[in-house]
């Protein structure tokens, strides 16, 4: 396993070199750059857009750009961000934690009502209750992220008064209770989107493994209703769903863009936003290696994780 | 029984009990239920800001966004009032040619003399003095440090301190804005003298200055929060509140819904789509006031050949009902302008000449420029090519799209084809300054000194200026050129007052509307002037007092 390991380390190093590359080109072709906010302030002079090009290196050939930043990576130096000059390692540090915080809650919420729900809509295949899960699921999916937000907003602050509209915490406060308050609301939004789809793999999964010889048999030798859903039925259709959930949770910490934007949540999404409209070079280019990273480890674990479930997985 | 048609084991319902129980106590649970203040009321205690965007530093010289929090903290040497004029902050006097401020000097330069209030301190308690004027004018005219404009400062050429509170400045040649050279204050030489200025980050992130509050915490991607600074200079147990916190809220409707469930207290910048939902509010008033600022339709003639031809320019503007676009598509907040300074500039003049909606001398016009509807298209060509060019505007701007969508219509109907080509604020702005458009919809900041140079005369063209329409007049270019060359306030207002008649005749562009300013506050607020300029309505924070 180990060896399985380490090839796989091995062979993500030139495929993050390859998405650095085209990455790098496809922010620098798109239209705009970091001093294009600055064109609408009148004081600004076009001497002081070509003073503080040079001073960001913006006034280099892109490749050549690119060996710098690739070499500062290299380095362990991730740059400096165009926006406010700080290092791009501390904007990131400052937003993880939120980021994680949101994530956490609302995967483990989707888990929560995922399984029960594609569990159940498996094995009432066909009933009401299946179809209900389906009409609920397929909404989930269809809803758009920003109007269901606003919706949650305006019914359980502007209305109802009982949450707080966005945010993370209430200055002075940030005490536990507060802070699920202000957790609630985006945390549910996610948690929908992601249950419905994971509801839908699980059921399919489900369905796929209720059919199945082996489950005949174990029911022929008398084993328990609850014993035979759950060990023999969960047990080997989770795995293929364990893959989507990994990578949704990479997509989920490498931005819930609309989510924390809406809900004004200070994590990675907001940031990623931010460094878009300013078109912030380095903070892009970070977010694009962490996310591609943060996708090759977590396929990896879903692999890891897979073989532990299903041991024939593993073999070669 | 088969397993597919198993009824639910309990483990499975008692899984989904739990399902519903945590969702439900997610979301409503432990708010407990209750209707409740989500934050507390307007007070003198806490005003709560919801503002569109993070602050990129506190460094008024470097930021390049609204330097409403700035404003707060570091005074300038003069501020604008809500009426665009220059008033005294720091300095005792704006300085004049007639108070003896302001003195020509016989190789061309003049020299301008500022006399600091007495008594003034930074907050860290050091007296400020003419050494910080000094010190300003030294790093933002050192190559080391990049702020973000060096406009005026680049023509300095020394500063000479005859006393602790006097600096006389002294100009290579005359340079008409100079009241405004130290609107973003000054920096603090005890602090930053002898350092790298783009990477204090102790200063740019929590500036010195000498105005009503300083800085108490800035979460990251949150918030920033304010105190009142004990002991202002004006005295007079000013500022009245305690603690300003401005909440970072990009999203517009989240800000509006923050606004109508009363967690923020003040939205400036009210995007005009949003002025219903807000305007009928028990607790907020929404205050209107006239913009520095215009929306205009900006023709290439470098790019479009026939708006090189100023009876096209005219046609188009006759052929534009701007009044119905402000009264249906402007909801009636925007007036229709005429030209490029705004009716709150000094220097404004209404006497220019008017092109009013009228098709049959738009089509005229076009007629007699030998544009003539021939195919069966209904638009008009001139040597088998059509009058016809893309107009640009930003992407997911509704009322922009909405006004592009309706010139489109109205020129069409005269036989001219205009195609929205839309694209994201910043790759339009990459595209403007490069000149790469026919025709571009969008606004105006003008600065808060009515210069015209920038965007008007022959050789500012891009890269050098933002002449982006490539209009060429040497009449109008010399004009403008003798505005910025004067100090005479008199003088430089005909001057101003005759470039803007020469645009007029001109149509260089389509003026369409001023950018009303609409500003959400708190009926209970009292004090509050608003201010039309960069400035920004915290301009007199310290005379706000919440009833």
């Amino acid at each position: 396993m180990i060896g399985r390991v380490v090839w796989r380390v091995a062979q993500a190093f030139p495929l993050l070199v390859i998405v650095s590359i085209a990455g790098f080109a496809l922010i620098h072709a798109a239209p705009g750059g970091p001093l294009d906010i600055y064109l609408s302030n009148p004081n600004v002079r076009p001497e002081d857009i070509a003073r503080l090009k040079r001073s960001l290196g913006l006034d280099q050939p892109v490749w050549l750009q690119y060996f710098t930043w690739l070499g500062g990576l290299a380095r362990g130096e991730w740059g400096y961000s165009f926006t406010d000059g700080r290092p791009v390692v501390e904007r990131f540090a400052e937003r993880v934690p939120a980021t994680l915080e949101l994530v956490a809650v609302s995967l483990l919420l989707a888990a929560l009502a995922a399984v029960p729900a594609g569990v159940y809509a498996a094995v009432q295949r066909g009933t009401w209750v299946d179809r209900a899960a389906t009409g609920i699921a397929m909404a989930g999916i269809s809803l758009p992220v920003f109007w269901f937000g606003l919706v949650l907003q305006l019914i359980f602050a502007v209305g109802l008064g009982w949450l707080p509209s966005a945010g993370r915490a209430t200055p002075g406060d940030g005490g536990l209770v507060d802070r699920i308050e202000h957790l609630a609301l985006p945390a549910s939004v996610l948690a929908l989107v992601q249950a419905a789809a994971w509801s839908r793999y699980l059921r399919a999964s489900m369905i796929d493994v209720l059919a199945q010889p082996f489950m005949l048999a174990a029911q022929a030798r008398g084993v328990g209703r609850p014993r035979l859903v759950w060990r023999h039925g969960v047990r080997n259709a989770v795995g293929p769903m364990l893959t989507v959930v990994l990578l949704d949770a990479a997509m989920l910490v490498s931005g819930a863009v609309v989510t924390e934007s809406i809900f004004a949540w200070p994590g990675l999404g907001s940031l990623f936003t931010e460094a878009l409209a300013r078109r912030d070079y380095s903070v892009l280019m970070a977010f694009l290696m962490a996310s591609s990273a943060l996708v090759v480890v977590l396929n990896l674990v879903a692999d890891l994780c897979l073989m532990r479930l299903d041991p024939r997985t593993a073999e070669p | 029984m088969t397993p597919s048609t198993m009824k639910p084991s309990i483990g499975i319902r008692l899984a989904a009990a739990a399902l519903v129980v945590v969702t439900v106590s997610s979301a409503v649970g432990v708010a407990g239920c209750r209707r409740r203040a989500v934050a507390p009321p307007p007070s003198n205690d806490l005003l709560v800001i919801g503002y569109d965007r993070e602050p990129d530093t506190l460094n008024r010289f470097s930021t390049h966004i609204l330097e409403d929090v700035q404003t707060c903290i570091v005074e300038g040497l003069t501020v604008t009032d809500e009426k665009m004029n220059v008033v005294a902050l720091l300095a005792e006097d704006v300085p004049t040619p007639r108070n003896g401020g302001v003195v020509l000097t016989p190789d061309g330069g003049m020299d301008v003399t500022w006399r600091l209030r007495d008594g003034l301190r930074w907050h860290d308690g050091a007296p400020v003095t003419s050494a910080d004027v000094t010190f300003t004018v030294e790093a933002i005219n050192d190559p080391d440090w990049n702020p973000e404009s060096t406009d005026g400062f680049d023509r300095i050429s020394s500063v000479s301190t005859p006393d602790a509170r006097t600096a006389v400045v002294h100009y290579k040649e005359v340079y008409a804005p100079y009241a405004l050279q130290f609107v973003r204050g000054l920096l603090p030489r005890h602090v930053l003298e002898g350092r790298d200025i783009d990477a204090a980050n102790d200063y740019n992130r929590n500036p010195l200055g000498t105005g009503p509050y300083r800085l108490k915490e800035w979460k990251t991607g949150e918030y920033i929060l304010l105190e009142r600074v004990r002991g202002y200079w004006r005295g007079g147990g000013l500022p009245h509140i305690r603690q300003l916190l401005f909440k970072f809220l990009p999203n517009t409707n989240t800000r509006v819904n923050q606004l109508k469930s009363g967690e923020v207290h003040v939205v400036p910048l009210l995007p005009w789509d949003k002025f219903r939902e807000v305007a009928d509010s028990p607790t907020t008033v929404v205050h209107r006031m006239t913009g520095n600022s215009y929306e205009v339709v900006s023709l290439n003639q470098r790019r479009v050949g026939a708006f090189a031809d100023v009876r096209v320019r005219r046609a188009l503007m006759h052929a534009a009902d701007r009044a119905l676009i402000a009264r249906s598509v402007l909801e009636g907040l925007a007036p229709v302008v005429d030209g490029p300074i705004q009716p709150v500039s000094w220097a404004f003049t209404d006497d220019v000449a008017k092109y009013a909606y009228d098709p049959a001398r738009a089509r005229a016009l076009l007629d007699e420029a030998g544009w003539r509807v021939r195919g069966t298209t209904g638009i008009r060509e001139r040597g088998g090519r059509p009058l016809s060019f893309g107009l640009m505007a930003q992407a997911g701007f509704a009322i922009r799209e909405n006004v592009a969508q309706a010139l489109q219509k109205q020129w069409r109907d005269v036989g001219v084809e205009a195609r929205i080509e839309l694209h994201d604020g910043t790759a339009l702005a990459s595209l403007w300054f490069a000149g790469k458009f026919d025709a571009l919809l969008h606004w105006w900041h003008m600065p808060a000194d009515p210069e015209l140079t920038l965007f008007f005369a022959a050789d500012r063209v891009p890269p050098a200026g933002r002449n982006i329409s490539y209009l060429a007049d040497s009449e109008l270019t010399e004009l403008l050129y003798a505005s910025d060359r004067t100090v005479d306030l008199e003088r430089r207002r005909s001057l101003l007052v005759a470039a803007q008649k020469r645009i007029a005749e001109l149509v260089p562009e389509i003026p369409l509307y001023n950018i009303t300013r609409l500003d959400a506050v708190p009926r209970a607020l009292g004090g509050f002037k608003g201010n039309p300029t960069n400035a920004g309505i915290f301009w007199n924070v310290h005379e706000w007092n919440v009833r």
